[in-house]
């Protein structure tokens, strides 16, 4: 068979394509993993002071930095009770020659609201506990995602590194005098109420891998980022590519989501000295 | 905020060095594997990745010198790297910052070697804690050196300055931010020339010639310690097997 | 005159060689008449010239030159041709049925013979040995860790292409090709490059691959 070269993307050599696909068809893959194994993931935390909370995590050959800035501000009027979050991401040039200086492309607002609605859904957090005084104060978390290199799927790294952030900060706390808001010299870590992590998932003829690396990624029909918490919730898709989606595909992909995060979940709580809520 | 005492009557400064201490230094070549050279340098809390592209073709085609290679540099702060959350994009500051390094870097490399090409080099500071333009250049410098450029020297760089009336070397935040001036200054050890230098603040005339013999001491320590770095990646055996 | 070196010393920027401007060679520049190392490698003499031996550094083309590339266009009058992350040529064709019959398609991989390299650019020969690749693993290394890839007289690559089973084919630009009778060994060999592409600068290489490959295709690795 000839698969047809997707002019969309990166120039793609032929013989690569036919390559990883005929590998795939004996299951295996060119770094010697198996479709369903994920890279080797690292993760540190606290190597940036002047972050409240920041992580770096290798993923194979993809590292992605992570930091998150605490700022001061009034609770949106909707939710008088919660503080809030935002999550950017930057593409850094130095990362790869794909990604050009500038302000974040598609790509990385991409990235940014993936990763945001991970979080979000997820419900890794509990605003409430960002509220300082309703209706007046609250914790905003400037969430900022950088990638450092780029070896294709930055997606679940960084949701990795933004959990790692997000379970090591250290917030000033602050009290109230004379009605206003004084800075004390002690902090907090918010516990994580869950713990949602994706997995990506490629697509190429009938065949489907997890955490493709670039020459992977490059030719793939098509992939999908997939979100689960760890009970089993789906809280995330972002089908991120042109093509289609095999619809018999779709349960196996969200099985082997939820298998492939537990893993990942297993490798954060290890790694990651993380408060977690108590169940509810 | 008032101005905190920067220098005890004992010479001691606030991070607890004399006044012609550098910071602890630490320097890695090689970490980001897809660019073709890279480096990450640390000054105290001041921590900094550079990487190098190319020589590449410059696309479109009409931007490239017929006789030379365009230099390109970027030098950038994550937002996170700074006290006050700083917002996405480009300041002014550090479109100026990109400019005087690049001409610092001008200085060195062949360019002339590769015409028709580009040669990107991409600063990010990760932490900023004083000193990120001389850090960033001598992280640049050790990029460009990785990627097999052609240059004719390494680029040291080191700020010195003016704290509570005494020159100091090797300014960290607080003394930048309090001092009475900061005079960041880039140096190609090997044939004794400056190729950054600027300065904000004030000293006298007389003090000029101490704050550059105060830096150029500095520099060839950080000089030294960037040929120990790249030796260090390019001299090591592995050990046996795998 | 005195040398500033020992043979095989690792050379950096700016580091004094020999006070004789005239025996400049690669990787080298004069100033003040003197010879200094211009890039990180290792010095030597080469027909009486100190030069230095580049750990890195751009792929520059040299006529006669074989290297594989990746077509990227198809022109009513030949091809331009991906040989690396940065660096394209051309192969100019005048008879434009010879360019169809020729049946190149963008993405497909062709070893060719550099004619030509000029500011007019990298031009390729399509007379003699070019051909194209139908099956097999793409990958670059550094195109500086080529010839220690190759070995004195081909002993690295031979050994590989031995022991794997493997045939490669490899482009002075830095791509390979590899097509061998199973995964395993193409991993293998994949591997063994990679290592020799990592480890290029040190002692006791040939025996160290060898070890390597051998416990791979052994241990069932991939």
């Amino acid at each position: 068979m000839t698969l047809p070269l997707h002019s969309k993307k990166d120039l793609t050599a032929r013989i690569m394509q036919e390559k990883i696909y005929s590998l795939l068809q004996q299951g295996k893959r060119l770094d010697g993993r198996g479709p369903r194994d994920l890279r080797p993931i690292t993760i540190q935390t606290n190597l940036v002071e002047k972050a409240e909370g920041s992580a770096l995590v290798t993923m194979g050959g993809t590292k992605i930095l992570t930091g998150i800035k605490v700022e001061v501000g009034t609770p949106y009027s909707d939710r008088p009770d919660e503080g809030s979050f935002a999550v950017n991401a930057e593409l850094l040039p130095l990362a790869s020659t794909t990604f050009e200086p500038g302000p974040p492309d598609e790509r990385g607002v991409e990235l940014a609201r993936v990763v945001d609605r991970s979080l979000r859904e997820g419900k890794a957090i509990d605003l409430k506990k960002l509220c300082i005084v309703e209706g007046e104060k609250a914790y905003i978390l400037f969430i900022d995602i950088y990638v450092l290199d780029y070896d294709g799927n930055y997606y679940d790294p960084a949701l990795i590194s933004a959990m790692a952030a997000l379970a090591t900060l250290k917030i000033p706390k602050y009290k109230v005098v004379d009605g206003k808001l004084e800075k004390t010299d002690e902090y907090f870590t918010p516990e994580l109420t869950a713990l949602p992590f994706s997995v990506m998932v490629g697509v190429l003829g009938e065949k489907f891998l997890v955490d493709p690396q670039i020459d992977e990624e490059k030719v793939l029909d098509v992939s999908l980022i997939v979100g689960t918490d760890e009970k089993g919730n789906v809280v995330s898709i972002q089908k991120n590519s042109p093509g289609p989606v095999p619809i018999n595909l779709m349960d196996e992909i969200i099985e082997i989501a939820w298998e492939k995060t537990q893993e990942i979940r297993k490798k954060f709580l290890e790694s990651v000295p993380a408060k977690l809520a108590p169940e509810q | 905020m008032s101005k905190p005492k920067l220098i005890t009557e004992d010479g001691i400064r606030t991070d607890g060095r004399r006044f012609d201490e550098l910071r602890p230094i630490r320097m890695e070549v090689g970490v980001l594997d897809k660019s073709d050279g890279s480096a990450y340098v640390e000054f105290g809390k001041t921590r900094v990745f550079a990487a190098v592209f190319g020589p590449r073709e410059v696309h479109p085609r009409h931007l490239s010198l017929p006789d030379r290679a365009i230099l390109n540099c970027r030098y950038h702060m994550t937002s996170f790297s700074v006290e006050e959350r700083k917002p996405l994009g480009m300041t002014r500051r550090e479109v100026e910052l990109s400019k005087v390094i690049r001409e610092a870097l001008e200085t060195v490399v062949f360019l002339e070697e590769f015409p028709r090409t580009s040669i990107d080099i991409y600063i990010e500071v990760v932490q900023a804690d004083g000193g990120t333009r001389t850090t960033g250049l001598t992280a640049a410098s050790l990029a460009l050196a990785d990627a097999g450029i052609p240059m004719a020297d390494l680029i040291a760089a080191v700020a010195v300055g003016k704290v509570d009336g005494q020159l100091v070397l090797d300014l960290n935040d607080v003394e930048d931010k309090y001092g009475e001036a900061d005079m960041p200054i880039a140096m190609a050890p090997r044939f004794n020339s400056i190729v950054l230098l600027q300065l904000n603040g004030r000293i006298s005339k007389d003090e000029f010639p101490k704050a550059l013999a105060l830096a150029k001491k500095g520099i060839m320590e950080i000089y030294r310690l960037q040929r120990e770095a790249l030796k260090r990646k390019y001299s090591a055996t592995p050990e046996g097997g795998m | 005159m005195p040398l500033y070196f020992s043979e095989h010393e690792v050379v950096l920027p700016g580091q004094l060689l020999s006070d004789d401007g005239r025996r400049s060679g690669e990787g080298t520049y004069v100033a003040d008449g003197k010879v200094y190392a211009a890039q990180v490698g290792l010095a030597t003499i080469r027909n009486n010239r100190i030069c230095v031996i580049a750990f890195k550094g751009a792929y520059r083309p040299q006529v006669g030159d074989e290297v594989i590339g990746v077509i990227s266009d198809v022109k009513p009058n030949g091809f331009d041709v991906v040989l690396g992350k940065h660096l394209t040529g051309v192969i100019r064709i005048p008879d434009r049925r010879k360019v169809q019959n020729l049946g190149l398609r963008v993405g497909d991989v062709i070893s060719a013979r550099v004619k030509e390299s000029s500011l007019r650019g990298i031009i390729l020969e399509h007379t003699r040995k070019m051909r194209r690749f139908d099956k097999g693993l793409l990958i670059s290394i550094h195109p500086a860790k080529i010839p220690r890839l190759i070995g004195r007289r081909g002993s690295m690559i031979n050994m590989i292409k031995r022991m794997t089973g493997c045939r490669i084919v490899v482009g002075r630009n830095g791509l390979i090709v590899i097509s061998g009778p199973s995964p395993a060994q193409e991993f293998a060999a994949v591997t063994a490059i990679k290592e020799v592409e990592k480890e290029a600068h040190t002692q006791g290489l040939t025996e160290r691959i060898s070890k390597l490959i051998d416990s791979i295709l052994k241990g069932g690795v991939g």
